[in-house]
């Protein structure tokens, strides 16, 4: 009795968190009528036309390789930068290694929106606004401090063995870490690259402001621009919004596998 | 040769240097430009004077300031709590061996992979009063009258908005509690049940006390970003109705767009303290509770 009462609990918490799920899918499937819910059901029309028309519409494929560009991009710099970055702060404790991890410590605690007027005149003069390049440099360095600390965190787990052995063979500490250490972070890179990653795909406050122009619009920038152009037309934000957040599922479930054992060594232990 | 070799062999001691390189490019140098500007009445056109600490003394005469101010608060001492004790509800329900764990958990964390902004359009779909999605599921089961404009009304669009945020990021907030029921040993367990401890003992004595990096993490990011929350605010009710949900950075980014750049920077500054200040004060009161193991 009390397993049956456990298993409607967990039932009823996964079915509660896909609510928003449902919605969406219900709604990207409507047809289009001028009074919405005439004859409501819970079962949605399937109607897939929504989808190639939301796709053009709302000219999501370039949206979405933006998104793409930025987000791998930023990814890519969050990855080599920080865990290289941790391995030195980790194995290398001289104050320059230390003043750099306290110093991504305390800004771990500021919202990046309290920088926006300085950084638009940065992105100004270096000629940055609307480009991809500046903003995967933002959007990287703004994920910088917590992927740093996480990196460290994890790296001080690991034993120094690993790269021993390496530097015995001739390595230099340099190329023992990408060659060895490099390959025991998966844990904590999946976990850095599930959190920052889905951080700068949905990213809103610093594209709205650096990325203005249309060519350059990002998934949420596109989604939103929808809304407020087609308020009225649910069933193809709804479709936009499911195309846009495909990408984003698929990374998150390829990624997860290691994603509690890298926030475990690399957040809560250390 | 030798050269080349020396900063071969030396190339380890600054593999932290292009990280804070370009931190410090995008990030620091911005910050301590912006503590410059704040002190200015920039307003991005004209050339700006210096005003001391004018904007500042502004921001605590202003009403609007004062409203969002009591807006955010309130939001995070909503949102926060909640988001630790439900989330780490979840985690104690579903610490534990099942089939299925995998997805479960995958679809508890699922909500916090859409954007805040998606999420608040989800949301007001649903909610948008007569005709919203919610108003059908009741026009289903004959209880139109339970139906209301929460959103529109300035008494419950914050609460919706916080519930809103709490069921998107409560996921987020679960995996770290059971990232850290898991780093707890068995044999701790074991022992306290030996010992004849009961269910609520052992998490009031054992489980809580050997939660607490999760704990830290959890209420540390949920302060911030509660403090600093806009997208779900800009995707339900705008701010509205009035200013009765603006929050704090939806004043700095709409200053910003009203070209009060110097002020827009005041008011961000007077954020971050507002964000640091209950971050510091949670770290160092709960500093002594902390458990090595």
């Amino acid at each position: 009795m009390k397993k049956v009462s456990w298993y409607t609990f967990v039932i009823l918490i996964s079915l509660v968190s896909l609510v928003p799920f449902y919605v969406l899918l219900f709604l990207s499937l409507k047809s289009p009528t001028l009074t919405f819910f005439e004859g409501f059901s819970p079962l949605p029309d399937f109607r897939f036309l929504n989808f190639s028309e939301a796709w053009v519409s709302a000219q999501i494929g370039r949206a979405i390789i933006n998104s793409f560009i930025i987000t791998i991009g930023a990814v890519l710099i969050i990855v080599f930068f920080s865990s290289s970055a941790g391995y030195a702060i980790a194995r290398f404790s001289n104050r320059m290694n230390k003043i750099i991890f306290y110093t991504f410590l305390v800004c771990m605690m500021i919202p990046a929106i309290i920088i926006t007027v300085p950084l638009y005149s940065l992105m100004k003069t270096i000629g940055g606004i609307n480009t991809h390049w500046a903003m995967v440099l933002l959007t990287a360095s703004t994920s910088l401090p917590f992927a740093v600390f996480l990196y460290t965190n994890f790296i001080r787990t690991l034993p120094k063995e690993i790269e021993e052995s390496a530097i015995i063979d001739g390595c230099t500490y340099f190329s023992a870490f990408w060659r060895v250490t490099f390959h025991f972070l998966k844990p904590v890179t999946s976990a850095v690259i599930i959190l920052t990653g889905l951080g700068i795909w949905n990213n809103y406050g610093q594209a709205v402001f650096f990325l203005q122009s249309q060519e350059m619009q990002t998934v949420p920038l596109a989604v939103s621009m929808f809304f407020q152009k087609y308020g009225a037309q649910w069933n193809l934000m709804a479709a936009a919004a499911m195309i846009g957040l495909g990408p984003a599922v698929i990374a998150f479930l390829i990624f997860q596998r290691y994603f509690i054992k890298g926030i475990t060594a690399g957040a809560l232990k250390g | 040769m030798f050269l080349l070799h020396k900063l071969n062999t030396n190339l380890h001691r600054v593999m932290a240097i292009p990280a804070i390189v370009l931190f410090a490019l995008f990030f620091i140098y911005p910050l301590t430009q912006g503590i410059g500007i704040s002190l200015t009445d920039s307003n991005g056109v004209t050339a700006p004077s210096f005003v001391g600490f004018q904007n500042f003394i502004d921001f605590f005469q202003d009403d609007r300031a004062k409203t969002d101010v009591y807006n955010t608060v309130f939001f995070a001492l909503g949102s926060a709590p909640l988001l630790n004790i439900l989330g780490l509800m979840y985690a104690l329900l579903l610490d534990r061996p099942y089939r299925g764990k995998g997805i479960v958990r995958a679809i508890v964390y699922l909500p916090a992979v859409i954007s805040p902004l998606i999420m608040g359009y989800i949301w007001y779909f649903i909610l948008q009063p007569q005709r919203g999605f919610l108003y059908h599921v009741f026009d289903l089961f004959h209880l139109q009258a339970m139906d209301g404009n929460w959103l529109g009304d300035s008494s419950t669009a914050l609460k919706v908005i916080i519930l809103v945020n709490v069921w998107q990021f409560v996921g987020m907030t679960m995996i770290i509690y059971l990232a850290g029921l898991q780093s707890i040993p068995q044999e701790i367990y074991e022992a306290s049940r030996i010992d004849g401890a009961g269910y609520y003992t052992t998490l009031r004595y054992i489980t809580l006390p050997l939660l607490y990096p999760s704990i830290q993490i959890n209420v540390v990011t949920n302060i911030i970003g509660s403090l600093s929350v806009f997208e779900v605010i800009i995707a339900l009710t705008e701010g509205g109705p009035g200013y009765s949900t603006e929050s704090l950075s939806i004043y700095i980014l709409r200053m910003l767009y009203g070209s009060f750049t110097g002020y827009s920077t005041a008011v961000a500054l007077i954020l971050f303290v507002m964000i640091i200040v209950p971050v510091l004060l949670f770290l160092k009161l709960t500093r002594k509770h902390e458990i090595e193991m």
